[in-house]
C-alpha cells in the first residue's frame, strides 16, 4: 500500500478546514419558512445578525453571506428528504452539481404534498421551530434558531436523526477570484487548476438512540464503524472514513482510507430505538467522520444534552450541493426498503450468475480456456461462468480480440454455451489511442472523451498505454457505448458472453492518486472533481444498458463493476477489488460484503483465494467454504500468482472445494429467492445478525458470522489450523445445524470443533428452506431437476419459507411469469400455497409455458418425532412413506431424519401433506 | 441396448451383483455400503437411497454415483452420475439421456473409427519405439558397465599417482627445508649488508609480485616459468601446492580472472542496453540495483515519482500489477537474469578461453594449472554429446583428447612413463648435498606440479564419473542417453534449451533464463522436474516440468507457461514405449474391435 500516493485529510484543504471547526461555529438561521406551491417546505438561510449575536466565533465570512435556499420534501415510508444550494436568482458563478440518473423517476410520484406547517417552540428556544407531517409516527422539524434539521418520534417528541444539532454547518458559497488568491493546490506532481475555488459543504449529522453506526463502503473494516475522532480511536483510525473512488493497490484489511467505491448512506441501530438512515447524494470527494462518545466534552456551545445513545459524525464534500435523506426505519428492513426506494431496487440477476464464476488473469487462449472447462468436467465440480481478463484482447483494445490467442471466439463460447456455461470479458473505459482502432476514432471523432481543463481530449496512461476516457455522464455519449455490445458490433460476441467493467474509478496510472485530475471536465462543463465517485456508476449504467439493448430488451444483463455509487445495484454485482491471499483479508471480506448489501449492493463478493499472492491450500479451501455463501461467488488470481483452479492441490483438497461448491448449488433455489426478496424489498442476501435480531446487543458486534436471508447462518473459519470455533447463535428458538442436523438452542455461544469439512452454518428453527441436491455441470441443468425442502420445526412445531421460481432469464417475471411459493407447517401439515406479488390473473397460465414442471422428491423434517412413519399428499390422497433419512447424500452421514420419500408433489402446485 | 431398464448404467462387472438382486427373493436390499437398506423397487428409482450410490447406477439422484456406458464400436465410459438426463449428450450410444428431453444419436461406429485409426497410430509408433527402447536399455547397459570398470581403473590409478605424488612433495619439502636452511644461513652471514639493503630488497619483491600477478593473467606459460625460476618467491610456490591440493581453488582461481573480466566484456553491454533503453533517465536507473528486494525497489521508484514524465508515471503505477512489463522493469530483469546467470557466463567466457588456449598451446597443455579449471563442470555436462552448437563441439574433441590421454587406451604407457621418470628424478636428487642443486631441485619441481596436476585431472574425472553413475537413469537405464545430452526448440522468440540431469534455460537473443536446474524424476519416470531456476518478478521462482511420451526419437514438442514462470514441455522419447503399455494399448483396440455392433456400421 503506497499510503503517500493518497492524500490524507490534512493535504486536503476542505477536509482539514472543516475538521478544525468547533461546534456552534455556524451562524446561519432559517428565515421565511412557508410552504411551496410544490408542497414543499421552503426558507431561507442567513447569517444571524451582529446584534443577534455579539459572539461571533468565527467571524462572519464576508463572502458566504448569500442567503442559502432551503428546501424540504416528505414522501411515503417515512423518507424526509432536504436539500441545501445556493440561490439561483441571485447569480451565483457556477451552477452547482446535482447527481442525475440516480433517483428513481417512480420516487417522485411518492411525494407527498405538504399543506401545513406548525409552529412550536422547543428546548426553550427564544424562536418558533416549524414542524411538518412525516407519517403516522414521525415528524419533521426545521429548527429556526439555531438552524437544526431534524426528524423525531411524534408521540415521544425525541429526536430520531438531524442536521446541525452540534452546529458544525458550513457551506462555501463560489465567488469571485479575488487579487492575488491562489486556488491552485498541489499534491506531488500533480497541480489542480481549481478555477472555481473553495466550494465544500459540511455539516453534523446525529443519529439518536444508536449503538453502533454501519455503511458509507467502501472501505476494509468492520461493520460497526470504529469511531475517527474522540475519545476511544484506535490506531490507523485517526483519519476520516474517506469517500473517493480509487484504484488502490494491495489495500489494507484495516483501514478508513476509501477504495474503489462510494455510498454516502449511513446506517444506525440501537437496542431501544431501532434503526435509522442518512443518505447524501453528492459525488464529489467525502470524508466522513464518527466521533467517539464524548469527542465533544469541555464545548460550552453544545446544544444537545449528553445522551450516551447518540452518535454524531461530520459530513464533508469538497463540491456538489446537500441533497440529503433521513430514513426513519424503525427496523433494518424498513431502512434499506426506503433507501432502496430512492436509488432503486436491486436487479433482479439471471440464475447462472448467482451460481459459481472462474476467473483469472488470464485464461491464455482458446486452449488454456478448454482444458479449464473440462477438468471442472472431469473432476465433478460445477461452475456456470468462465472469464476473460485484459489479455484476450487485441492489445487491450476493448470489444476485440488477440487474434492468435482466440482465433474463433464464438465457437469457444458456443462449445461452453452448448454446456449451458457461460463467458465474461472485460471492457473497462480506457481508450487506446490508436486512430486504427474504431471506437477511439469513433469517440475522438464525435468528442466523446472527458476534457482536459484546456478543452483537449484527457490523454492518461493505462493498460493499453496512452488511452482517453469515454464521457459516460453524458446520455447520449452512454447510448453510443451501449451500442458498442450489440452483436454485430461486438465482433466475436454471442447471447452467452456477459460483461465485466474493471477500472471505472476511474483509474488513471499517471494522474492524481491513480485517477483522474479533479479539474477534467464533463459534459455540461461539469468539473471531474464534482462527480468523480459517480464516473464508474454511469460506466457501469452505460454497459448494463448495452446488454439491455443487444437483447431486445428481454435478456437481463450482467456485468460486475469494481467502482460502484448509489444506484448501482440496478446495474449488476460489485467486487470487492484487488484483495490479497491473507486471512485477514478473508475475514474482512464479510464486512465488507454485509456493509454492501446494507446499502443497496446486495449482489457482491471478494475474489475467493485472493487476487494478490499465493494462497496456502487451507486458507483457499476456507476462502471457498466463506465465499460459496457470497451473493457474488467468483474465484480469481492475479496472472503472478500460481495455478489454483480447484482441483490442483491434491485430491483431498480437491473435494473439500467441491464440497463448498456444491453447497452453493444445493442453496441456490434459496438463493434465488433471496435475490427476488432483495429485488422487491432492497433487503440483502447476505444479512449482519441483527438485520434479523435486532434486539440482542450481542449480535451488533459479529461481523464474523452472517445470515444468509432469514434462515441460515454462517460462521466463517479465519485462522490457520483452527481447532475450535466460536458461534453465537441469537435468538430464543433453536438452530439445527446444516449438515448434521444437530440442534443447539438460541442465545447462547458456542464453542464447536472446526471440522476441515465446512464451515459452521445453521438453519434456523421454525424455517423451510428449498435445495436442489443433484449437481450437474451448470445450474442451467439443474432447472428440471427435483427439489428438497428442508423443514426446521421450531419449539411450536411450525415452520414457514418461500420458493421463487422463474425462466432466470428473461424479464417476463414482471409480466407475472413466475411461481413464488409459500411453505408452512402447522398441525402437522405442510402447506404449499401462491405468494403472488402480481395481480395478473393469468399467472398460472403464464407460468406454465415458462416453467418445467419440477417436483419435490424428499423433505426432511428436523425436529419432528421419528415415530411419523408416513403421509398423505393432498391433493389425490396419495400415502407417502416417511423414512429416516440423512440431511445431505454425502458419505459419512450417521445421523437420520424423518424424511418424507418421492412425495412427487409439483413445485408450482397447491398441495398439503399432512403427517400421520 | 441393455436388456433391461432396471440394469441401466450398471457395469459388465456390477451386473450379477444387480442380478442378483434381482432375482433373490428378499424383498430389501442392503446397501453395498451396508449403510442403509432398499427394496428391489428401489433401484433405479430415482430417488437416493444410498449414500454410496449403490441404488442409483442409472439415475442422477445420487450425487457420488457413476453411470456406465457400453459404447459399442467405441470405448465403454464412466459418467459421473450428474450427467444422467442433463440434456447433454455424453456417451456416443446416447444412453445418458433416456427422458426424452433430448434425442442422442449413436455416434459410435464413426466416432469409434476415428479413436481406434489413432490408436492405431499410436500402436505403430509404440511398437517401433518398444524396439528403439531395447536397443538403448542394452546400449545402457553395455555403457554403464564401461563406466564402472573406467571409475575402478581410476581409481587403481588415482592410488598408484597418489603414492608417486606423496613421494614428490615429501623430496619437495626436504628440498625446501634445505633451502629454507641454507637461506638463514645466508642471511645471517649477511646481515649488516642486508640492512643497509633492506629497502631496496623490498620494493622489489613487489614490483616482482606485482609482475607475476599480471602476467599471470596474460599467460600462464609464463607464470610458471616464472615460478620455476624463482624459487624464493613464496608466494607463487604456495599457488601451487593450493591448487595441487585442493582442486576446488583452482576452480575459483578461475572464476577470478573470468571475473575480472566481466565488467569489461559481459556487465558493461547490459548497462549500456539499460541506460539507453531507460531513455537517458540516468538518476532513476543508477538507483535501481537489481537483485535487491522488490519492495524496496517500489519504495525506491515511489520516491523518484515525483521526477517521472507522466508517461513514465503510468507505466510505473502499471508495473505494480503486470509486473515486468515496463521498460524499466525489462531492463531490471535483463540486468538480473544476466547476474543471475552469472556462473553459467563465467562457464561459457571460460570454454572459450580455454579453447583458444588450448588451440595454440597443445603441446603445453598439461604445464598449466589453468588447464582444470573447467573440468568438473564439463565433465558432467560433455563428457557423452552435446548436439548442438560449435562450441560444445570442440569442447567434445577436447574431452576426447583429455580421455585418450588420461584414459583408457594410452593408460599403461602414461603412467608407467610417470612412473619411470619419477624414480630416475628421484635417484637423481641428492638431499645431503649443500648447496642443492639447483637444476634437480627444479626437476623435483616440475615433476610434483606436473604429476599433481594428472592427479587432480584424475580426481576430477573420478569425481565427475561417479557423480554421473549415481544419477537415477530408470528402472532400466533407459534415460542413460539422457545424461550429458540437451534437447532444444525454438518457439516464437524463445531457444528453449533443455539439459536432463543439468538445467533447462529458455534464450532470447543474448539474454539466457535459466529455467531451473535437474531436480528429479517424478510420477514413475513420466515426468522430469527442473526447479530453482531464476525468480521471476513479483512471483516464484521459475520451474519447468517436463512431460515425457512415447516417440520415435527424443524431441521437445512443446512448451508452455500454463502458470507465470511455471513451464510445462513435452518431450517425445522412446525411452517412454514400454512394452506394458503396447500390450495395453492393443488390448484396448481388440477391446474396440470386439465391440462393435454387428452390422451396425453397415446400416451407417
Amino acid at each position: 500500500w503506497k499510503k503517500d500516493e493518497f492524500r490524507n485529510c490534512d493535504q486536503t484543504p476542505f477536509c482539514k478546514r472543516a475538521r478544525s471547526r468547533k461546534p456552534g461555529a455556524c451562524n446561519l438561521i432559517a428565515t421565511g419558512v412557508a410552504i411551496s406551491d410544490d408542497g414543499d417546505l421552503t426558507a431561507k438561510l442567513i447569517p444571524r445578525t451582529l446584534e443577534n449575536n455579539e459572539a461571533q466565533d468565527p467571524p462572519i465570512e464576508k463572502d458566504n453571506s448569500k442567503p442559502l435556499l432551503l428546501t424540504i420534501s416528505v414522501y411515503q415510508d417515512g423518507i424526509f428528504r432536504f436539500k441545501i444550494d445556493e440561490d439561483p436568482s441571485l447569480n451565483p458563478p457556477k451552477k452547482r452539481f446535482e447527481v442525475p440518473d440516480v433517483i428513481i423517476d417512480e420516487f417522485s410520484s411518492k411525494k407527498l404534498y405538504l399543506q401545513r406547517l406548525s409552529e412550536e417552540k422547543i428546548d426553550n428556544d427564544s424562536e418558533y421551530s416549524s414542524v411538518v407531517y412525516l407519517d403516522d409516527d414521525y415528524e419533521g422539524v426545521l429548527r429556526h434558531d439555531p438552524f437544526e434539521v431534524f426528524v423525531r418520534d411524534r408521540v415521544s417528541k425525541k429526536r430520531v436523526l438531524s442536521v446541525n444539532s452540534n452546529g458544525l454547518f458550513d457551506f462555501e458559497q463560489l465567488r469571485e477570484k479575488t487579487e492575488g488568491e491562489d486556488w491552485q493546490e498541489r499534491f506531488r506532481s500533480h497541480t489542480d487548476s481549481r478555477p472555481y475555488g473553495p466550494q465544500s459543504i459540511s455539516f453534523d449529522v446525529s443519529f439518536f438512540g444508536a449503538d453502533f453506526v454501519s455503511g458509507i463502503p467502501e472501505h476494509a473494516t468492520s461493520l460497526a464503524l470504529k469511531p475517527t475522532r474522540g475519545p476511544g480511536v484506535e490506531d490507523g483510525f485517526s483519519e476520516p472514513y474517506r469517500l473517493f473512488n480509487l484504484d488502490v493497490f494491495e489495500y489494507l484489511h484495516e483501514s478508513p482510507f476509501g477504495l474503489y467505491g462510494s455510498i454516502p448512506f449511513m446506517i444506525s441501530h440501537g437496542k431501544s430505538r431501532g434503526t435509522s438512515g442518512f443518505f447524501w447524494l453528492n459525488a464529489a470527494e467525502m470524508q466522513i467522520d464518527v466521533f467517539g462518545s464524548g469527542w465533544n466534552a469541555g464545548e460550552d456551545k453544545i446544544m444537545l444534552p449528553v445522551d450516551e445513545h447518540r452518535i454524531d459524525t461530520l459530513w464533508m464534500s469538497e463540491a456538489g450541493v446537500v441533497d440529503a435523506f433521513f430514513f426513519v426505519g424503525p427496523g433494518p428492513k424498513d431502512v434499506v426498503k426506503q433507501y432502496t426506494s430512492v436509488t432503486g431496487r436491486p436487479a433482479m440477476p439471471q440464475l447462472f450468475a448467482t451460481a459459481y464464476h472462474q476467473c483469472r488473469w488470464n485464461y491464455r487462449d482458446e486452449e488454456d480456456v478448454f482444458g479449464v472447462d473440462s477438468k471442472f468436467d472431469e473432476h465433478d465440480i460445477p461452475y456456470d461462468v468462465l472469464w476473460l481478463d485484459i489479455e484476450h484482447t487485441d492489445g487491450k483494445r476493448y470489444f476485440t480480440w488477440d487474434k492468435i490467442l482466440f482465433p474463433n471466439p464464438a465457437e469457444m463460447q458456443n462449445k461452453l454455451a452448448a454446456k449451458g456455461r457461460h463467458m465474461v470479458t472485460i471492457v473497462d473505459p480506457h481508450i487506446k489511442r490508436d486512430d486504427a482502432y474504431h471506437i477511439h476514432k469513433e469517440a475522438s471523432d464525435n468528442g466523446y472523451y472527458v476534457k482536459e481543463a484546456n478543452g483537449k481530449d484527457f490523454d492518461g496512461w493505462c493498460w493499453p498505454g496512452s488511452s482517453s476516457y469515454v464521457d459516460v455522464v453524458n446520455p447520449e455519449i452512454r447510448s453510443w457505448w451501449a451500442d458498442k455490445f450489440s452483436y454485430d458490433q461486438y465482433v466475436g460476441s454471442t447471447p452467452s458472453l456477459y460483461i465485466w467493467n474493471d477500472m471505472n474509478e476511474p483509474s488513471v496510472f499517471n494522474g492524481p492518486e491513480v485517477s483522474m485530475p479533479r479539474d477534467a471536465l464533463h459534459y455540461g462543463n461539469v468539473e471531474h472533481r464534482e462527480l468523480h465517485n459517480a464516473y464508474g456508476y454511469y460506466f457501469h449504467m452505460a454497459s448494463s444498458n448495452g446488454l439491455l439493448k443487444r437483447g431486445n430488451g428481454n435478456d437481463r444483463p450482467f456485468v460486475l463493476s469494481r467502482a460502484f455509487f448509489p444506484g448501482s445495484q440496478r446495474y449488476g454485482a460489485i467486487w470487492t477489488g484487488d484483495n490479497t491471499a491473507d486471512w485477514d483479508h478473508l475475514r474482512v471480506s464479510i464486512p465488507m460484503v454485509l456493509t454492501l448489501g446494507l446499502t443497496g449492493i446486495i449482489f457482491s463478493g471478494a475474489d475467493v483465494g485472493g487476487f494478490f499472492g499465493n494462497p496456502e491450500p487451507e486458507l483457499l479451501v476456507r476462502w471457498y467454504q466463506v465465499g460459496a455463501y457470497y451473493p457474488f461467488f467468483r474465484a480469481h488470481a492475479h496472472q503472478d500468482t500460481k495455478r489454483r483452479e480447484p482441483w490442483l492441490f491434491g485430491d483431498r483438497n480437491t473435494e473439500l472445494i467441491r464440497e463448498a461448491i456444491h453447497t452453493r448449488y444445493m442453496y441456490l433455489p434459496y438463493y434465488y429467492t433471496l435475490f427476488r426478496e432483495a429485488n422487491l424489498t432492497g433487503t440483502p442476501v447476505l444479512r449482519p445478525l441483527w438485520m434479523e435480531f435486532p434486539s440482542d446487543e450481542e449480535t451488533f458486534s459479529n461481523d464474523e458470522a452472517f445470515m444468509v436471508g432469514n434462515s441460515l447462518l454462517v460462521q466463517g473459519i479465519y485462522t490457520e489450523r483452527a481447532k475450535k470455533v466460536s458461534v453465537y447463535l441469537p435468538g430464543e428458538e433453536s438452530w439445527y445445524d446444516a449438515r448434521t442436523g444437530t440442534t443447539y438452542k438460541g442465545g447462547k455461544r458456542y464453542k464447536l470443533d472446526a471440522t476441515e469439512e465446512s464451515i459452521p452454518a445453521f438453519q434456523r428453527a421454525g424455517t423451510i428452506i428449498p435445495r436442489k441436491d443433484r449437481f450437474r455441470r451448470s445450474s442451467t441443468q439443474m432447472e428440471n431437476d427435483p427439489y428438497t425442502l428442508v423443514i426446521t420445526l421450531n419449539s411450536s412445531k411450525e415452520a414457514e419459507g418461500e420458493l421463487y421460481i422463474d425462466d432466470g432469464k428473461s424479464f417476463e417475471f414482471q409480466q407475472g411469469a413466475y411461481v413464488h411459493r409459500r411453505f408452512t407447517f402447522s398441525s402437522g401439515k405442510l402447506t404449499s400455497s401462491s405468494l403472488s406479488h402480481s395481480a395478473a390473473t393469468n399467472t398460472a397460465v403464464k407460468s406454465s409455458t415458462v416453467l418445467p414442471g419440477s417436483t419435490v422428491e424428499r423433505i426432511i423434517l428436523l425436529g419432528l418425532p421419528s415415530s411419523a412413519k408416513s403421509a398423505v399428499v393432498e391433493p389425490g390422497k396419495q400415502k407417502v412413506e416417511i423414512e429416516l433419512g440423512p440431511l445431505t447424500m454425502r458419505r459419512g452421514q450417521t445421523h437420520m431424519y424423518p424424511t418424507i420419500r418421492k412425495p412427487n408433489v409439483r413445485i408450482t402446485d397447491d398441495w398439503t401433506i399432512q403427517i400421520l | 441396448s441393455n436388456p433391461n431398464p432396471v440394469l441401466l448404467g450398471v457395469s459388465p462387472q456390477d451386473e450379477s451383483y444387480y442380478k442378483g438382486i434381482l432375482s433373490s427373493s428378499a424383498t430389501f436390499v442392503k446397501c453395498k455400503d451396508g449403510s442403509k437398506k432398499f427394496s428391489k423397487s428401489q433401484l433405479n428409482d430415482d430417488f437416493c437411497d444410498c449414500v454410496d450410490a449403490s441404488d442409483e447406477p442409472g439415475t442422477s439422484a445420487c450425487p457420488n454415483g457413476k453411470f456406465y456406458c457400453r459404447n459399442p464400436g467405441h470405448i465403454p465410459v464412466y459418467l459421473h452420475s450428474s450427467r444422467v438426463n442433463d440434456g447433454i449428450c455424453d456417451c456416443c450410444d446416447g444412453s445418458d439421456e433416456y427422458d426424452g428431453k433430448v434425442n442422442c444419436t449413436n455416434t459410435c461406429w464413426e466416432a469409434g473409427q476415428v479413436a481406434r485409426d489413432k490408436l492405431k497410430k499410436k500402436i505403430a509408433t509404440y511398437k517401433e519405439g518398444v524396439t528403439i527402447r531395447k536397443r538403448e536399455v542394452e546400449q545402457a547397459k553395455v555403457a554403464i558397465a564401461k563406466d564402472e570398470a573406467e571409475l575402478s581403473k581410476l581409481k587403481n590409478e588415482e592410488k598408484i599417482l597418489k603414492g608417486l605424488v606423496e613421494r614428490l612433495q615429501e623430496h619437495k619439502e626436504q628440498i625446501e627445508k634445505a633451502e629454507e636452511k641454507e637461506r638463514l644461513q645466508k642471511e645471517k652471514e649477511e646481515k649488516a649488508k642486508k640492512e643497509a639493503e633492506e629497502a631496496a630488497t623490498v620494493k622489489e619483491k613487489q614490483t616482482g609480485e606485482e609482475e607475476a600477478k599480471s602476467s599471470e593473467e596474460e599467460t600462464v606459460e609464463v607464470d610458471t616459468e616464472d615460478k620455476v625460476g624463482l624459487l624464493e618467491d613464496s608466494t607463487s610456490s604456495q599457488d601451487v601446492v593450493g591448487g595441487h591440493d585442493n582442486p576446488k581453488s583452482e576452480l575459483f582461481g578461475g572464476d577470478h580472472t573470468v571475473e575480472e573480466e566481466l565488467p569489461n566484456a559481459n556487465i558493461e553491454p547490459v548497462e549500456k542496453e539499460y541506460f539507453q533503453a531507460a531513455e537517458g533517465d540516468d538518476e532513476f536507473s543508477v538507483e535501481e540495483k537489481p537483485n535487491v528486494d522488490v519492495g524496496d525497489d517500489l519504495e525506491k521508484k515511489t520516491a523518484d515519482m515525483k521526477s517521472l514524465s507522466k508517461e513514465e508515471l503510468g507505466r510505473l503505477v502499471a508495473s505494480r500489477w503486470t509486473g515486468e512489463k515496463t521498460e524499466q522493469d525489462k531492463n531490471e530483469e535483463v540486468v538480473h537474469n544476466s547476474l543471475g546467470d552469472n556462473h553459467e557466463t563465467q562457464e561459457e567466457n571460460s570454454y572459450v578461453e580455454d579453447n583458444t588456449y588450448d588451440s595454440e598451446e597443445d603441446e603445453h597443455r598439461y604445464d598449466h594449472d589453468d588447464d582444470d579449471n573447467e573440468e568438473p563442470m564439463d565433465d558432467l555436462g560433455d563428457m557423452d554429446h552435446d548436439d548442438g552448437s560449435s562450441s560444445s563441439d570442440k569442447f567434445e574433441s577436447d574431452d576426447d583428447f583429455d580421455l585418450s590421454d588420461v584414459g583408457s587406451t594410452t593408460k599403461s604407457s602414461w603412467l608407467e612413463k610417470i612412473q619411470k621418470t619419477v624414480r630416475q628424478v628421484l635417484r637423481a636428487v641428492n638431499l645431503f648435498q649443500t648447496p642443492i642443486d639447483k637444476s634437480e631441485a627444479a626437476r623435483v619441481r616440475k615433476e610434483y606440479d606436473e604429476s599433481s596436476a594428472k592427479l587432480s585431472k584424475l580426481q576430477s574425472k573420478i569425481s565427475s564419473l561417479s557423480q554421473k553413475l549415481k544419477q537415477d537413469f530408470g528402472p532400466e537405464k533407459e534415460f542413460y542417453s539422457f545424461y550429458g545430452q540437451c534437447f532444444e526448440t525454438q518457439q516464437n522468440k524463445y531457444t528453449y534449451k533443455l539439459c536432463p540431469y543439468k538445467q533447462a534455460s529458455q534464450v532470447e537473443g543474448h539474454s539466457t533464463t535459466r529455467l531451473g536446474t535437474w531436480e528429479k524424476f517424478e510420477d514413475s519416470f513420466r515426468f522430469m522436474l527442473f526447479t530453482n531456476g531464476d525468480k521471476c518478478w513479483n512471483g516464484p521462482d521459475r520451474s519447468l516440468k517436463v512431460k515425457l511420451r512415447c516417440g520415435l526419437k527424443n524431441e521437445i514438442t512443446d512448451v508452455d507457461e500454463p502458470s507465470r514462470c511455471e513451464y510445462l514441455a513435452l518431450l517425445s522419447t522412446p525411452a517412454l514405449c514400454q512394452e506394458e503399455k503396447l500390450k495395453e494399448l492393443e488390448d484396448k483396440l481388440d477391446m474396440m474391435n470386439k465391440e462393435q455392433p454387428t452390422g451396425q456400421h453397415d446400416e451407417l
